[in-house]
């Protein structure tokens, strides 16, 4: 399966742009191959030793073609791939980036090429590692985690190179992502862990009734009319809960990955509450909507994710208000991540004696982004500020609250959490106790659909205009 | 005329080669505070011990950066950004330096906490605070290395986020303790532990600072935006150490 895959990256002969030194990416391109086979295919390791690449190395002599695909090989690998040249042991300023392919670029924010290699990499294993190869000329592998929301394990592989007149000390590093195999391991003991402790008071009912059915409420109709209500009401809870146990387990494990699809905000909102006008009018809860139209609120997101975000949002808002209450939903476009961060604050929370407004997740600034942010504000009990910092961990309970309230499984915010962060998204909350509680989310947008404003212009004839508005209508 | 050049480019090298060792030496920092917290964490022992016995190395490069900051600034004379970066670079040791003293000291007090029973949800807890702040040292060197002063000013601004998971830590441990006098030893030591992580996300936002005034020249005006009256209730009085 390697040699095919191989061989499939060496037949894009002439997509690379060889600018970088010839020689130096030719080498670095077989020694890079053989590597990414080996990761690739592990029983063919003893094949791919050190010495046939060496072979490999010095009986192809570069030829204008066989460069240019060996550029390609090298960009085009899905590996983050780096060639470090140095100057001296102790000159740290002479360790740079001579190449970087895409996908090390993408992941370590450097240029292609000249970018100082502790600007790239500050871990101190792998600069190690690095060393070891530049100066002492060994092959090394270490694993590291690279911090930040969206946690990234890697394993590196370093390799000496071959080094050229204008540069003789070269290395390769090659990167591998196991982010995957690591949170397999941990999500299976966290939700273990989880699921044995949530679903043990659930379960310690339900034997209870069992066993007073069996005794001596054996005969007596109403009460065992009452308590099988009872059991199927915590049967449901416990279904609930593992559905949204495994729901979180499955968005942990994706959670490094960036959403590929575009979704309209404002269109996802608006079916949300489409969909939840049965519990509206349950409830006699009526929402004010203020969505822009439809077409300009394009974020980059997963559409179920999306969704769930929403539902799980306007059902807090809709359980927490009182009867008769007012639920606000407001979608804004275009805005900063400081304008997203401090959007619309309410003094009056603010200024509250036990009030406040905190971030519960706050995405790595990155330029040009911009982001589109639902805001539901809610007229419930609101909040006391020392446990908004909190509300995101599973199974967190405000104290206080009373246990007939505890209809929810206690992880719908831990969920918004997660998936706000796999989108690169944020999270705030602002409230104030007897002042309701704010929920915003906010997204970045997509710059594929967020468009030109040519395009803009496009969509914002009267006929989308009036369809979208429309369309809130009705919800 | 050419001396000149040859001078001025071999002092651009050496200011590059201060702002090289320091971003290791943050790195270092950097893997020696997520350590520190795994070995809270997972209850690692040998974890732990090592993270105590790499700090010497914070020390060793700390004297070496500021005596080399000190020997461009005596041979060279840098002005303007030049000796704003060379001022920043000893700032920036020294400020990595204490916090490598912090991440020995949870290092530390993980080993008395290990030997205790475990208390799962406190340590989660203070893991996801470790995380967060370990996000945002991250962060701060990141601006630090690509001299980015809007991710700098991003880190300065989200301080609130560790300051308020502190004070909520604060809470529980002491509901902890009171309920359970046996878990006291246990509890402070993990006070500690939180107390260190808030010090260390408060270098980050020094680190954040020292940035902007290596960039733009001018130190940053505004209060950074805190809670007021977190003593009202019990809390964790930060406002008295300010």
């Amino acid at each position: 399966m390697g040699v095919v895959a191989a061989a499939a990256v060496l037949s894009l002969v002439g997509l690379g742009k060889a600018d970088a030194p010839l020689g130096l990416l030719t080498a670095a391109g077989l020694v890079a191959l053989g590597l990414i086979l080996n990761l690739m295919a592990p029983q063919r390791r003893a094949a791919m030793t050190p010495s046939v690449i060496d072979a490999a190395v010095s009986s192809t002599p570069p030829e204008p073609g066989d460069v240019q695909t060996y550029v390609s090989a090298l960009e085009l690998a899905p590996n983050p791939i780096l060639v470090v040249s140095a100057e001296e042991a102790d000159d740290l300023a002479g360790r740079r980036i001579a190449f970087a392919n895409a996908s090390a670029r993408d992941l370590l924010r450097v240029a292609r090429e000249g970018a100082l290699l502790v600007a790239a990499m500050r871990n101190p294993n792998v600069l190690e590692a690095i060393d070891e190869s530049l100066f002492g000329g060994l092959d090394r592998v270490v694993t590291y985690e690279a911090g930040g929301p969206q946690s990234r394990f890697w394993r590196v592989w370093t390799n000496p190179l071959p080094g050229t007149p204008a540069r003789p000390r070269l290395a390769l590093v090659i990167m591998q992502d196991e982010t995957d195999v690591r949170l397999n391991e941990r999500m299976r003991a966290d939700f273990l862990a989880n699921a044995s402790h949530e679903l043990r008071t659930p379960l310690a009912s339900l034997t209870g009734f069992i066993e007073t059915l069996r005794g001596h409420a054996k005969n007596d109709e109403v009460a065992r009319d009452r308590f099988l209500a009872i059991m199927g009401r915590q049967a449901e809870r416990m279904a609930r809960l593992i559905e949204d146990l495994m729901s979180l387990s499955r968005i942990e494990l994706n959670e490094h990955i960036r959403p590929s699809g575009v979704c309209d905000l404002t269109v996802a909102v608006a079916d949300v509450v489409d969909a939840l006008s049965p519990q509206l009018a349950a409830k006699g809860v009526a929402f004010e909507c203020g969505l822009p139209p439809k077409g300009e609120a394009w974020v980059a997101a997963d559409r179920d994710q999306l969704i769930q975000v929403i539902q799980n949002l306007l059902d807090n808002a809709i359980k927490y208000s009182p009867v008769g209450g007012v639920v606000q939903v407001e979608v804004d476009v275009g805005l900063t991540l400081e304008a997203a961060a401090g959007f619309r604050p309410d003094a009056r929370r603010l200024s509250a004696p036990d009030g406040g407004r905190m971030s519960l997740q706050t995405p790595t600034w990155s330029a040009d982004v911009r982001y589109a942010i639902l805001r539901v504000a809610d007229l419930g009990p609101g909040l006391a500020r020392e446990t908004l910092p909190r509300l995101t961990e599973r199974f967190y309970r405000v104290e206080g609250q009373k246990s007939g309230e505890r209809n929810g499984t206690g992880l719908g915010l831990a969920i918004v959490k997660h998936i706000v962060n796999r989108h690169r998204g944020g999270f705030l909350v602002e409230s104030a106790p007897g002042e309701g509680a704010v929920f915003c989310v906010y997204f970045p947008m997509s710059s594929a659909a967020g468009g030109s404003p040519g395009s803009k212009n496009e969509r914002n004839t009267p006929l989308t205009d009036a369809s979208a508005r429309e369309e809130i209508k009705l919800s | 005329m050419s001396t000149n050049e040859h001078t001025l480019k071999f002092f651009g090298e050496e200011l590059n080669q201060l702002k090289a060792e320091v971003a290791r030496m943050g790195g270092l920092a950097e893997a020696q505070v997520a350590d520190a917290i795994m070995a809270v964490s997972d209850r690692d022992v040998t974890l732990a011990e090592s993270v105590v016995s790499r700090d010497q190395r914070l020390d060793l490069l700390q004297h070496d950066i500021e005596r080399k900051s000190i020997r461009l600034i005596a041979l060279r004379q840098p002005v303007a950004q030049d000796l704003r970066r060379t001022v920043g670079a000893m700032k920036m040791a020294s400020i990595l330096e204490r916090t490598g003293d912090y991440a020995k000291n949870i290092a530390k007090r993980a080993l008395v906490i290990s030997e205790a029973e475990p208390i799962t949800p406190l340590t989660r807890a203070i893991e996801r605070m470790g995380k967060l702040v370990a996000a945002r040292l991250k962060d701060a060197l990141d601006s630090y290395t690509s001299a980015e002063l809007d991710q700098a000013m991003n880190v300065w601004h989200n301080d609130e986020e560790v300051d308020e998971h502190y004070n909520s830590l604060f809470r529980e441990l002491l509901t902890y303790m009171i309920s359970d006098p046996r878990m006291i030893n246990s509890c402070a030591h993990m006070l500690f532990v939180a107390k260190n992580l808030e010090r260390i996300g408060d270098y980050a936002t020094n680190i954040a600072e020292i940035v902007h005034y290596e960039v733009t020249g001018e130190e940053i005006v505004g209060d950074r935006p805190k809670w007021s009256g977190v003593s009202r209730d019990g809390g964790p009085n930060s406002d008295l150490e300010a």
